[in-house]
């Protein structure tokens, strides 16, 4: 690679060491099918991207968001075309994340010893959702408001327990500003950090464990 | 038992109940300190006049100056005059009433209830919620938790 990489490679060694999972043989007789999971991670990474620009103009607070969405469509230089690709990847990444779960279910690539890598990827599709459904409360327009109150309330028809889980995901009552504010926090921090431990734990086991023959 | 292992097994329970009290502080904290036990209030809505004769009236009720409002129905059926609460009992969407089907329709899933408040159809586990109503010197109040 270029010397400007050969001289940060040469404090920090990480070429040799990975040179036998970069440069790895893969099977015969592999499609596009085997492309969905770098596509997910192609959308996860925009989605980074897009969603650290955001938050520089987001205002999480009942009386700012839906102003502060207002502004970033109007008035941010390309606040609507960055809001778009973040809308549009989240998307993509639900649906490539799904076909992806597809094709190694098709291709019973689950089966050990990539057991815990299935349980990893289904552990980060079902964050990928949490992140779709707490993002989706964000603009706090009618539509986000009525949908999130719609998704809590499901919480609440756990037995025993459902006003307490309610409690717990909306910090209080109904739907307001702890919700607004426990949704950014979830969806800006704990998601993407929970996600990008998963995913480094997914494409680990993938190198140690190479690409399961295509059927 | 030999010293180590004991040791090792003394470690390996700090550890854990260090994670575990660790776990519950962090959801304490993340629970909400006070969740408000909501009182009822009775609010001037309008006069005895002004109740329906027949029929379903909606009225949207200001319940703070910072023109915050609540939505109630009033509904006149079979010389009974009562206050409905358009919370749906399902998932908690507002209801409308449509005079056409003479029902309250749910947007969200399609729950049904007749001019009473009794479901007729959809996914709603209960009746609309019947709100205190007290006409007292010619003013009518209704009851509502906000």
């Amino acid at each position: 690679m270029g010397r400007v990489f050969d001289w940060i490679d040469g404090k920090f060694h990480v070429k040799a060491p990975h040179k036998r999972f970069l440069q790895r043989r893969i099977p015969p007789g592999l499609s596009y099918m085997y492309c969905l999971g770098g596509a997910s991670l192609f959308f996860y990474l925009v989605l980074f991207a897009t969603g650290l620009l955001l938050s520089m103009y987001y205002i999480p607070s009942e009386t700012e968001a839906y102003d502060s969405i207002l502004r970033l469509q109007r008035e941010v230089n390309l606040g609507w075309f960055i809001r778009a690709i973040h809308k549009w990847s989240a998307t993509f990444l639900i649906l490539f994340i799904l076909a992806h779960t597809l094709r190694v279910f098709y291709s019973k690539a689950y089966r050990s010893p990539k057991e815990l890598n299935w349980v990893v990827g289904c552990l980060t599709l079902v964050l990928s959702f949490a992140s779709g459904f707490t993002g989706y409360l964000l603009p706090w327009d009618q539509k986000a408001y009525w949908a999130t109150e719609v998704g809590t309330s499901m919480a609440g028809t756990v037995p025993g327990v459902g006003q307490f889980l309610i409690n717990f995901v909306r910090g209080g009552f109904d739907v307001s500003q702890a919700t607004l504010i426990r949704f950014y926090s979830i969806h800006v921090l704990w998601l993407p950090a929970g996600m990008s431990i998963l995913l480094w734990s997914h494409f680990h086991m993938v190198k140690r464990q190479g690409i399961k023959k295509p059927l | 038992m030999r010293r180590r292992d004991f040791l090792k097994g003394v470690v390996k329970a700090v550890l854990v109940s260090m994670a575990c009290i660790s776990s519950s502080v962090a959801a304490l904290f993340i629970y909400p300190a006070s969740v408000k036990q909501r009182e009822i209030t009775m609010y001037e809505c309008l006069s005895e006049e002004e109740l329906p004769r027949r029929g379903v009236r909606r009225l949207d009720i200001e319940i703070d100056n910072k023109g915050r409002r609540a939505a109630v129905f009033i509904v006149a059926h079979e010389d009974k005059c009562f206050a409905l609460s358009p919370v749906c009992t399902h998932l908690g969407c507002l209801v409308s009433f449509s005079r056409h089907g003479n029902a309250f329709i749910c947007p969200c899933h399609g729950g049904k209830y007749d001019v009473e408040g009794n479901v007729i159809g959809g996914p709603p586990p209960r009746a609309l919620t019947r709100l205190p109503m007290r006409v007292d010197k010619g003013k009518v109040y209704i009851g509502l938790k906000v």
